[in-house]
C-alpha cells in the first residue's frame, strides 16, 4: 500500500517536471523561432529594468512604429506581390531573415526584419515588464518580500532625474498652457491622477480654496511665487479672450522682516513679467484706506481690531462698540482718517454732532458713556500707533494688479493679526463691491503667525459668492488653524486641492486623500530563503505615501487632489533682473545702491505716475507749425 | 503690353504710386475711394478704376459698407503682395468712422511741408496690434497711430515720437486723462515684455500726444488736458478736418477737403 503510495507521488512529481520541462522547451523554441523580436524585446527589458521605466512607456514605443509598419506594408502592397503579399509581408521576412543570416548578412537581415520584429519585441517587453512590476509591487516577485521596497526606490530616484532634466531646459515649462492650465513643474509619479510629462491644473482649481504645507526651505516659496505669477498670466489671457474677469492677487506675506521684502522684490518682478500692469507692496511703497469701509462695516473692523477680555470685560466691549458706531455714523458722515475718529472720540464732538438730528437714545448713549470715552480714545491710539498709516489711505485693491502686504508676524504678532483683520476686511468690502469685475486670489502666507485672530475658515465659506479664492499656506499642519476643527474646516474646504511639500507631520492631510485597493502578499520563508509559495489579499493602502512625503526634496511637492496625489517636481520661476537704480541718484550718492534694490514701480491705474519732469523734456520744442499746417490752428 | 503713346517713365510711375496706395489701404485696415483719390493725387473716378483692378487681380475687394462712396480693403492676396503681415478682415462696421476719420488724419499730416521735409513716418494701429500679436497683458491703450521723426534734420522735434489719436466721440474726463497718462507715460514699445512698459526713469517713448478730435470730443480732451498740471504741455488738441466724417446717409460725397 506504502510502496503503491509513494509510486503515485513518484510519477505525480516526475509528469510534473515533464510538464514542465516541456513548456520551458516550448518557451525556449518559440523565443528562438522568433530571434528578432525576441532579441528587441531583452534589450527593451534590460532598458526598461535599468532605468525603471513606467511600462506605458514601452507600449508608446510600439504604438509610435506604426507609421513604419504601415509604410512598409503599403511599400509591400503596391509591389509585385499585391495585398497578398503585404498581408504575409511579416511571414516571408521572417524567412528573408534566416536567409540571410545563413549567408552571413546580419546587417541586411536586421534591416530586412526590423519593420516587423521591433513593433512585436517592444510589446512583448512591455508585456513582460508589466508582469514583473505589478507582481513585485504586489510582493508576489522577487528574490524577497523587499524586492518591492527596492523597486519602488529605484523607481522613485529615476523618475525624479527624468523630472528633473525635463524642466532643467530654459522655457521648457511655460507658466501658463493651453486650455487655461497652470503649469508648476514636472511630474515624478502619480497615483490615481493620470500621468502626463508636465504638472498642470486647470485655472479653476485655482479659483477654488487650496492649501499649502511645508517647512521651512522645501520650496514653498518658489511654489507659491509659480502659482501666483501663472494665476495672473492665465487669467489676463483669459480676459483678452473675453472668458473671465480681470485677475487680482492679494498676498498676505505674515513672517515679515528683510526675507519678506526680498520675496517682495521677486514678487513684483514675476508678476510684471506674467503681465500685470502695477504692482504694489503694503506698506512700503503703497497704502490702502480703511476708512472706504462701509460705516457699519467699519465700525465692526475698527471693534475688532482691538483685543477684548471675556466675562465681565464684555461689558466693555460693548460700550466701545456703542461709542465707536455713534463716531463713525455720525450724521455728518464717516470718518476719513485715523485722525479724524480720535477728534470724534470727544464728549463734545459727539453732542454736537448728533445735537440736530440725534435722536433721544443717541444723547443719553453719549451722556452715560461719555467717562469711557477717554479710554476708548486712549486705545485706539495705541491701535493706530501699532498699524502705522499704510491703513490711513489712499488707496484701494482696484488700484493695483498685484498686491504684496507686508505683516510684521514675527516681530509685533498682535499688530499683524490686526492688519490682516483690516485687509481682509478691506479685501471682502472690495470683492462686494466690485461686483464680480475682478477674479480675485487671496494668498495667506505663514498664515500660523496670524491664524489666532484671523477666522478664516469663514472668509472661505462665503468667499466663493463674494468672487474670492483663498490660499492659504503654512509650515505645518498645526500651523493651520488654534484648533484641530478649524484646521479641519480649512482643509476640507480646500476643493482646489492641497499642496503638501516635505513635512513631518503629514498624517492628518494625507488621511484627507483616502486610500486605495491594493494587494498585499504573504511569502513563506524556506531553507533556502523566500519561497513563491504564500497567499495574497486586498487591503486599502493610504493614497499618499507618508514615508515619500517626510523624504521629499527641495523643491519637490505633492498635490493631493479628488482622491490622488500627483508628486511634482516644481519649475522654479525666472523674473527679469532688478532694476539697476539711474545714473542720476548714483552720481548724486544720496542713496548707496543695494544689491537687488527695488525700484518704486507702484502705479495705480487710473492715474499712472509719470515723471513730471524728464531730462531734456520739460520744456518741449513748439510743433504747432506742422499741426497748424495739418490741421489748421488750435482754437481758443 | 505698354501702349505706344506712354511715355517711357509714366507707367512705372504710376504702378509705384498704384503699389504705395495699396500698401496705404491695408496699412489703414480699409479706405473709401474719396480718400483713396487723394492718396493717389488722382480723381474718385480714376481712384475707382484703381480699386476695380485691384478687385479683378484679387489683391483688394470693395464694397458700399457704410455711408459715402465705396470702400477698399486688401484681400490675403493683396496683403501678401504688399508683405504687410496682418490678417485679411473687411472693416469693421462699427469702427468705418474711426478709420476714415484716421486716414483723413494722416492724409493731412502728410499734406503738411514739414513731414516730408522731416522725413516723418506714420505708424500704423495695425502694424502696432501686429507685433504686439497675441500675447497677454493686452490691456494697455494702442493709439491710433505713431509718428516717428528721425534724428538727423533740421526740425525742432527730430528724433521724437508722437502718438496719434482721433477721437469723434467724448469719452468721460477721468478716462481721458488716464488715456493721455499712460500713453504720455509709457517707456516700451508696444509688443515689448511687461517689464519694460513702464520703467521708472526711462524717457517717454511718446514725447507728445497729438488729438485730433470733432467738435463734440474737444471739451472732454480740453478738461482731461488741464487735470495732467505739467504733463499737459505734451498734449497737443487739434479739430479733425472735414474729410474726416463720414457723409450722413443720403447725402452723395463730394471731394474730399483737406487743408
Amino acid at each position: 500500500m506504502i510502496r503503491r503510495g509513494l509510486g503515485i507521488i513518484a510519477a505525480r512529481a516526475i509528469a510534473t517536471a515533464a510538464v514542465r520541462a516541456a513548456a520551458a522547451v516550448l518557451t525556449l523554441a518559440v523565443a528562438a523561432a522568433l530571434t528578432p523580436a525576441t532579441l528587441v524585446a531583452a534589450g527593451a527589458l534590460a532598458v526598461a529594468s535599468r532605468w525603471t521605466w513606467e511600462p506605458r512607456r514601452l507600449f508608446v514605443a510600439a504604438a509610435w512604429c506604426a507609421p513604419m509598419v504601415m509604410v512598409w506594408l503599403a511599400a509591400t502592397a503596391v509591389g509585385p506581390a499585391g495585398w497578398l503579399g503585404a498581408a504575409t509581408a511579416p511571414y516571408h521576412a521572417w524567412l528573408a531573415f534566416w536567409h540571410l543570416v545563413g549567408s552571413g548578412a546580419y546587417l541586411r537581415a536586421a534591416a530586412r526584419v526590423a519593420p516587423a520584429a521591433i513593433p512585436l519585441g517592444l510589446a512583448g517587453a512591455g508585456l513582460g515588464w508589466s508582469y514583473r512590476t505589478r507582481t513585485v509591487g504586489a510582493g508576489a516577485g522577487g528574490r524577497s518580500p523587499a524586492s518591492s521596497v527596492a523597486l519602488d526606490q529605484r523607481q522613485w530616484r529615476n523618475q525624479v532625474r527624468a523630472a528633473k532634466a525635463r524642466i532643467a531646459a530654459p522655457g521648457s515649462v511655460p507658466l501658463t498652457m493651453r486650455g487655461d492650465l497652470i503649469a508648476a513643474g514636472a511630474v515624478i509619479r502619480t497615483v490615481g491622477h493620470r500621468a502626463g510629462p508636465l504638472a498642470a491644473i486647470g485655472y479653476e482649481r485655482m479659483r477654488s480654496h487650496q492649501v499649502v504645507i511645508g517647512t521651512t526651505g522645501t520650496g514653498k516659496t518658489t511654489l507659491l511665487l509659480r502659482l501666483w505669477a501663472a494665476y495672473l498670466a492665465t487669467g489676463l489671457r483669459r480676459q483678452a479672450a473675453g472668458r473671465g474677469a480681470a485677475p487680482l492677487i492679494v498676498v498676505l506675506d505674515c513672517k515679515g522682516g528683510a526675507s519678506a521684502r526680498r520675496v517682495a522684490d521677486r514678487y513684483r518682478r514675476l508678476m510684471r513679467e506674467a503681465g500685470a500692469r502695477s504692482v504694489a507692496v503694503w506698506p512700503d511703497e503703497a497704502s490702502l484706506s480703511l476708512w472706504s469701509l462701509p460705516p457699519r462695516k467699519l465700525t465692526t473692523t475698527l471693534v475688532d481690531l482691538i483685543e477684548h477680555g471675556t466675562g465681565s470685560a464684555a461689558y466693555y466691549a460693548d460700550v466701545m462698540e456703542a461709542l465707536v458706531a455713534l463716531a463713525v455714523e455720525a450724521p455728518c458722515g464717516p470718518p476719513t482718517s485715523a485722525a479724524d475718529l480720535l477728534a470724534r472720540l470727544e464728549p463734545g464732538w459727539l453732542a454736537l454732532a448728533y445735537a440736530a438730528s440725534g435722536t433721544a437714545a443717541d444723547q443719553a448713549m453719549i451722556r452715560s458713556a461719555s467717562r469711557q470715552l477717554g479710554d476708548v480714545a486712549l486705545r485706539f491710539r495705541t491701535l493706530f500707533r501699532r498699524l502705522g498709516d499704510g491703513l490711513d489711505g489712499p488707496g484701494s485693491f482696484g488700484d493695483a494688479d498685484a498686491w504684496y502686504c507686508i505683516l510684521e508676524g514675527t516681530d509685533q504678532v498682535p499688530v499683524a493679526e490686526g492688519q490682516a483683520r483690516a485687509l481682509v476686511d478691506l479685501l471682502a468690502s472690495f470683492a462686494v463691491s466690485c461686483g464680480g469685475e475682478r477674479e480675485i486670489l487671496l494668498a495667506v502666507d505663514e498664515f500660523s503667525a496670524v491664524s489666532r485672530r484671523l477666522p478664516i475658515f469663514t472668509l472661505y465659506e462665503r468667499a466663493r459668492s463674494l468672487g474670492l479664492s483663498v490660499q492659504v499656506s503654512a509650515q505645518s499642519w498645526q500651523g493651520l488653524a488654534a484648533t484641530q476643527d478649524e484646521r479641519y474646516r480649512i482643509a476640507a474646504a480646500a476643493e482646489g486641492g492641497i499642496w503638501l511639500l516635505r513635512t513631518p507631520h503629514p498624517e492628518p492631510v494625507a488621511g484627507l486623500a483616502g486610500t486605495r485597493k491594493a494587494i498585499e502578499t504573504t511569502r513563506a520563508l524556506g531553507r533556502l530563503g523566500w519561497s513563491r509559495r504564500g497567499s495574497s489579499r486586498l487591503h486599502d493602502e493610504p493614497i499618499v505615501d507618508l514615508g515619500l512625503i517626510r523624504r521629499l526634496d527641495t523643491g519637490q511637492v505633492a498635490y493631493i487632489h479628488g482622491g490622488g496625489v500627483t508628486y511634482v517636481q516644481i519649475k522654479r520661476p525666472v523674473a527679469a533682473p532688478a532694476a539697476v537704480r539711474g545714473p542720476v541718484v548714483a552720481a548724486l550718492g544720496a542713496v548707496e545702491p543695494l544689491a537687488g534694490a527695488v525700484p518704486a514701480v507702484f502705479v495705480p491705474l487710473p492715474v499712472p505716475a509719470v515723471p513730471s519732469a524728464v531730462p531734456g523734456m520739460a520744456r518741449p520744442p513748439d510743433i504747432s507749425p506742422v499741426l497748424d499746417a495739418a490741421f489748421g490752428p488750435e482754437a481758443p | 503690353m505698354i501702349p505706344a503713346d506712354a511715355t517711357p517713365d509714366a507707367r512705372p510711375a504710376a504702378r509705384l504710386d498704384q503699389a504705395a496706395g495699396l500698401v496705404f489701404v491695408g496699412e489703414m485696415y480699409g479706405v473709401q475711394v474719396d480718400l483713396l483719390a487723394l492718396v493717389l493725387s488722382t480723381s474718385q473716378r480714376r481712384a475707382s478704376a484703381v480699386a476695380g483692378r485691384w478687385c479683378d487681380a484679387g489683391s483688394a475687394q470693395a464694397a458700399i459698407l457704410g455711408p459715402g462712396p465705396r470702400w477698399v480693403w486688401l484681400t490675403k492676396a493683396g496683403l501678401a503682395t504688399s508683405g504687410l503681415p496682418y490678417a485679411p478682415a473687411v472693416p469693421g462696421l462699427s469702427r468705418l468712422a474711426h478709420l476714415r476719420a484716421v486716414t483723413a488724419v494722416r492724409l493731412a499730416l502728410a499734406a503738411a511741408p514739414q513731414f516730408a521735409a522731416g522725413g516723418g513716418h506714420w505708424r500704423s494701429e495695425r502694424r502696432i496690434r501686429s507685433r504686439i500679436g497675441g500675447r497677454i497683458g493686452l490691456r494697455e491703450h494702442v493709439p491710433d497711430a505713431e509718428v516717428h521723426w528721425p534724428d538727423g534734420t533740421t526740425l525742432a522735434w527730430a528724433g521724437e515720437c508722437w502718438a496719434i489719436e482721433a477721437e469723434l466721440t467724448p469719452k468721460t474726463v477721468a478716462r481721458t486723462a488716464g488715456i493721455m497718462r499712460e500713453l504720455l507715460a509709457r517707456t516700451g514699445d508696444y509688443g515689448c515684455r511687461p517689464a519694460d512698459v513702464l520703467v521708472p526713469g526711462a524717457p517717454p517713448r511718446h514725447a507728445r500726444a497729438v488729438y485730433v478730435c470733432s467738435a463734440a470730443a474737444r471739451p472732454v480732451l480740453m478738461k482731461a488736458r488741464a487735470l495732467l498740471g505739467d504733463l499737459g504741455a505734451r498734449v497737443e488738441i487739434r479739430a479733425l478736418p472735414g474729410a474726416a466724417l463720414l457723409p450722413a446717409p443720403g447725402r452723395r460725397a463730394g471731394p474730399a477737403d483737406l487743408p
